[in-house]
């Protein structure tokens, strides 16, 4: 029943890519950033893949990645014990952020004033970007390493999951505790969609939705695999992950139903995330690719084009957002 | 009979050399105004702009010129760590990311070719 799909491979990293994010939609598209153990994290055109460019500065596998709304601002976190804000026009750094331990997530607020980090030390921090050389609010409580701190309810709470088996929702101005999940195993991936305040958590072979302000468990639905990453999409129609055993599985949201699923990569899945418009998503490998896979196989849409069948062309071949004309870039 | 789905070319990789961020595309060109970036003050004077512009201009040129003096001289470099080298330089790539030295006097013996990272060098040092 499933279409064959035909992903769009981006190559250029040299090892795994670890984590990927979008950024919102802006006057020239939307963008897409990968951090990857290489070290050096890279910038594409959201619809098509293309390099835009690459952020040189980090010293130590990039483990997380992430773009402010406007794409104006990108922030990474290494395992060089820092985590780096940059200028994602120029690509010019214009942070760095020392810590005491390898930083594994980094999140903008809404406004771009405010970068979160957490890592290995266990310390969620809050940075003031209009004031870099403060000293940045803490908060503490994991007991272990921090995976992923992302901001929530307009900025005015905290969602962390670490691998001491919880996922904590603090009050960013308290720096207290709100609520708490606790698992039987380590959370692998989090997302957090501002639009209906859902939480998408991944651990083993199961996807489990959460409403993110009361942390009430909405549904879990478990894959044929284990998880490390799934997505959903901005309609909540259906939502993808990948994990282990190196597809890609789309499921229906509201049925729970295994729609698809896709093989093309030759590692396990680390990261998938869906684009702001929901036409594609992009998964992140340890093969060291990321590849943008269609949410609606058969659409023309960026760089894939609908041949009808017969000798009728589809004559709408105009992309949705103007890539800026870049020069020509030998492969 | 499905509809079949064709790509139009793959995604652009990135360029052999250079990090990329293209100054001449639209994005770039309508977000980056020309005033300096890293000065903290929005300097709303133009003739101070084109003061520092200047400046940096002018400290770019010389930066430039002592890469093209240094060629074939000695150089010694200071570097993290308390490391202390000496070797030939030969050039500096684009983005002054690594420097293709020759004779590289280190403590366990002398490299007759590398590459030494530019971001691990504190300062150098030559004799014109």
């Amino acid at each position: 029943m499933a279409m064959r799909q035909t992903p769009l491979t981006c190559s250029g990293h040299t090892r795994p890519v670890v984590d990927l994010a979008f950024s919102g939609i802006t006057p020239y598209g939307y963008f897409l950033i990968s951090a990857c153990k290489d070290g050096k994290p890279m910038l594409r055109q959201g619809d098509t893949g293309d390099w835009i460019g690459t952020f040189l500065g980090h010293k130590g596998a990039v483990w997380g990645a992430t773009l402010n709304n406007e794409a104006t601002k990108a922030a990474t976190a290494a395992a060089d014990f820092t985590a780096k804000v940059w200028d994602a026009v120029t690509g010019d750094e214009v942070l760095t952020l020392a810590h005491k331990h390898i930083v594994k997530s980094v999140n903008f607020t809404q406004d771009s004033s405010c970068l979160l980090t957490g890592g290995n030390d266990k310390i969620i921090r809050i940075y003031d970007l209009n004031k870099p050389e403060a000293e940045p609010q803490e908060i503490t409580g994991h007991t272990s390493a921090i995976k992923k701190a992302l901001w929530c309810k307009n900025d005015t709470q905290i969602l962390s999951a670490a691998d001491d088996k919880t996922v904590r929702l603090w009050d960013r101005n308290s720096t207290e505790v709100v609520k708490q999940l606790s698992f039987d195993m380590s959370v692998s991936s989090m997302e957090y969609i501002p639009d209906g305040e859902v939480l998408v958590i991944t651990y083993g072979k199961t996807i489990a939705f959460y409403n993110a302000l009361s942390l009430d468990m909405i549904k879990t639905v478990d894959a044929p695999a284990s998880i490390h990453s799934a997505s959903l999409h901005p309609d909540k129609e259906f939502f993808v992950a990948g994990g282990d055993d190196f597809k890609l599985y789309k499921f229906d949201y509201g049925t729970k139903e295994e729609l698809e699923s896709y093989k093309g990569h030759f590692g396990p899945v680390h990261c998938v995330r869906f684009s702001p418009d929901g036409e594609l998503y992009a998964s992140g490998s340890e093969d060291g690719t990321l590849r943008l896979w269609q949410t609606a196989v058969g659409k023309t849409y960026g760089l894939w084009k609908c041949v009808l069948p017969e000798e009728l062309v589809s004559e709408n071949s105009d992309t949705i957002y103007c890539t800026p004309a870049a020069p020509e870039i030998k492969a | 009979m499905r509809p079949h789905v064709s790509v139009l070319r793959l995604p652009r990789g990135p360029a052999p050399n250079g990090r990329g961020f293209d100054p001449n595309s639209p994005r770039f060109i309508a977000l980056c105004p020309t005033t300096i970036s890293a000065s903290t003050e929005t300097a709303t004077d133009s003739v101070q702009i084109r003061e520092e512009q200047r400046a940096r201009s002018a400290l770019r040129e010389s930066f430039l010129r002592t890469l093209i003096a240094m060629t074939n001289k000695q150089v010694q470099f200071h570097m993290y760590e308390r490391v202390k080298v000496e070797a030939k330089f030969g050039a500096s790539d684009i983005d002054v990311l690594n420097f293709q030295i020759s004779e590289l006097h280190t403590p366990i013996g002398v490299q007759k070719e590398a590459l030494l990272r530019c971001q691990d060098v504190i300062s150098y040092s030559f004799d014109l």
